[in-house]
């Protein structure tokens, strides 16, 4: 029931904003909604620290043939993560999006986002985890194309084409491995991957698709071109939302994957898991390089940062795993503060792109130093997340005698620190540029709930540096956890 | 049958990616739907073929020998797969047709507005 009620709080708003028509009450409701969404995923912070792995079998048929609830310390962590920047979103978007589009269904299909990433942060089963991603999936392609103006279609073309495939690559590897295993249920198939150690590579041609579904998922190289094509055309609020949530779905699965089955065959997927993941975080930072809008040059950074973690993820020690989870937490404040920020922007000057912007920082200091603080905490400047996350990626990777792939990521880290500068000084830094005709200056309604959420947001990124060690500590755990999947194994299927 | 079936779902997804790789984007959205039928034939194959054994126990019996019996698993499988590319599929055909109504074409290379440079 614990973990039944993060699907169900969703799915009761869904109902529920059916039946309301005003969108003032739908507003509010969704609000409530998302709090509550928030404090639920809070509480299991403790029942995770109490009972370890939460396993509730839905319907009580027992596991390898019911379905399957799990939540370990990990998934409670993404889950918390993920409640926490959807429920600021949310309070962003009641003044961030416009009045049609909020009555048209905007809050409907970002709580079909909300309920879609916590069953797949929950999935105990390789099909159910397929459909959470397909309920997410399917918000999600609503929310980009919502609205209808040519950009937004044009994106989400692209988007909805090339994730298409990838659903369908990863329903063909979970045929391929029913097929070959005889069950769905992940800790069932990791055991029974075990006994079948000296024939794996038979089973690799499924585990190969579900890695590409994944890699497509996450934005991994070489499958991310869908994301800065169509990340900068949905209203600036509902970027913020897949920045901090949809790509990071694949890469959880990804983990949970890899410690669950491709490290049995660990000497063929960890140099695949080190070159995409490299890959993903070089090519990635020198594309953002060449960009002249901003929601672009962040939608590259998402790629660039993804790979960080995924390489964290290839160096398989505790100190990878543990580096890699606060890795994608800092990710997922950071970047969609920095896109909470150019919401901001876009509202102020009707544009994103550099060249015309300028001088925003005499506009309003406190935005200023809100992209600030989200940039550089990117870039990985000491006081704030980002640098405990790139340190910690760095020292394992220097512990996992990987020393090659740790001095990539150092000279990465400084052509982020480029980007952002870039930002920094074509956005708020800069004199506005004279020959560009100004856009006639509109009064709009002051911001409070933007600047409400964004600057609540750079809290958690400075408290995430300056009390980083019990994240760090509880992140370590986690890793524990994750690679020693006997003890997921037992939990699920009852032995424990 | 399974070499059949397996040659046929081969031939299928070389259409689907033939016509996934043309401009016209209604033979993209044709394509997506030929790849999403081929994959339901893959969880169909994955369990197995076995000529008329429906899985049912029958009546009296305890147990029943599950050589003699089709795997029903895979059956639910495509069935929700079905449901969910039914209502993909929707989606995208309406998209497609709000698509033509903004741009006017069908053209995949006119798409270049939101193109990294």
């Amino acid at each position: 029931m614990i973990l039944f009620a993060l699907l169900l709080i969703p799915f009761s708003f869904l109902m529920l904003s059916l039946l309301i028509k005003k969108a003032g009450i739908k507003q509010r409701l969704a609000l409530l909604f998302a709090t509550f969404n928030f404090l639920w995923a809070l509480a299991l912070v403790p029942a995770v620290k109490f009972r370890e792995i939460i396993v509730v079998q839905m319907g009580s048929w027992s596991a390898p043939y019911g379905i399957s609830l799990v939540a370990d310390r990990f998934s409670v962590l993404m889950l918390v993560v993920a409640a926490f920047v959807f429920f600021l979103t949310t309070i962003y978007s009641t003044q961030s999006v416009d009045k049609a589009r909020r009555k048209n269904g905007h809050f409907f299909f970002s709580f079909g986002i909300l309920m879609g990433v916590n069953g797949s942060f929950m999935a105990g089963d390789l099909f159910n985890l397929y459909v959470w991603f397909e309920v997410m999936l399917m918000s999600s392609f609503i929310l980009v194309s919502l609205g209808g103006e040519r950009q937004q279609l044009e994106g989400s073309v692209k988007y909805l084409i090339l994730n298409l495939i990838s659903s369908l690559f990863f329903v063909a590897g979970i045929g391929l491995l029913y097929g070959k295993l005889g069950s769905l249920n992940l800790a069932d198939l990791s055991l029974k991957m075990a006994s079948a150690s000296d024939n794996l590579a038979l089973l690799n041609p499924a585990l190969i698709l579900i890695f590409v579904g994944f890699s497509i998922k996450g934005a991994l190289f070489p499958f991310f071109f869908w994301l800065p094509a169509s990340y900068h055309t949905p209203p600036p609020a509902v970027t913020a939302l897949f920045a901090g949530l949809l790509t990071k779905v694949g890469i959880y699965s990804l983990i949970r994957f890899y410690t669950l089955f491709l490290y049995y065959d660990h000497g063929f997927w960890n140099p695949v898991v080190l070159w995409a993941g490299g890959l993903s975080m070089v090519i990635g930072v020198i594309a953002a390089s060449s960009q002249y809008d901003f929601r672009k040059i962040l939608s590259f950074h998402i790629i660039s940062q993804v790979g960080y973690v995924v390489v964290a993820l290839g160096f398989f020690t505790v100190a990878g795993l543990t580096a890699a989870l606060f890795f994608l937490v800092h990710n997922m404040l950071a970047k969609t503060n920095a896109f909470l920020v150019a919401g901001w922007v876009h509202r102020e000057r009707g544009t994103l792109n550099l060249k015309v912007l300028g001088d925003l920082f005499n506009k309003s200091p406190i935005w200023g130093i809100l992209f600030f603080i989200s940039a550089f905490s990117l870039a990985g400047l000491p006081p704030l997340s980002g640098f405990f996350g790139k340190y910690l990626v760095l020292k394992a990777g220097i512990e996992a005698d990987q020393v090659f792939i740790t001095l990539v990521a150092l000279f990465v880290g400084f052509f982020t620190l480029f980007s952002m500068v870039k930002i920094w000084m074509e956005v708020f830094w800069k004199k506005a540029p004279e020959n560009i005709a100004q856009l006639a200056p509109v009064e709009l309604k002051p911001a409070n709930w933007m600047l409400f959420s964004s600057v609540v947001m750079a809290l958690a990124i400075v408290a995430m540096g300056l009390w980083a060690a019990p994240i760090v500590e509880y992140c370590q755990l986690a890793a524990e956890d994750l690679l020693t999947p006997s003890k997921y194994i037992d939990y699920v299927l009852g032995y424990h | 049958m399974e070499y059949i079936i397996a040659i046929f779902i081969g031939l299928l997804y070389a259409c689907g990616v033939y016509l996934i790789l043309r401009r016209s984007i209604v033979k993209v959205i044709l394509g997506v739907f030929v790849l999403s039928n081929a994959t339901s034939l893959i969880i169909f194959l994955s369990g197995g073929i076995q000529r008329g054994g429906a899985p049912f126990i029958p009546e009296g019996a305890e147990t029943v020998d599950p050589a003699t019996i089709s795997d029903p698993l895979p059956q639910a499988l495509i069935l929700t797969a079905i449901v969910i590319s039914l209502g993909i599929s929707a989606y995208i055909l309406a998209l497609k047709y709000r698509y033509f109504d903004v741009t006017g074409t069908h053209d995949l290379d006119q798409l270049k507005n939101t193109d990294q440079r």
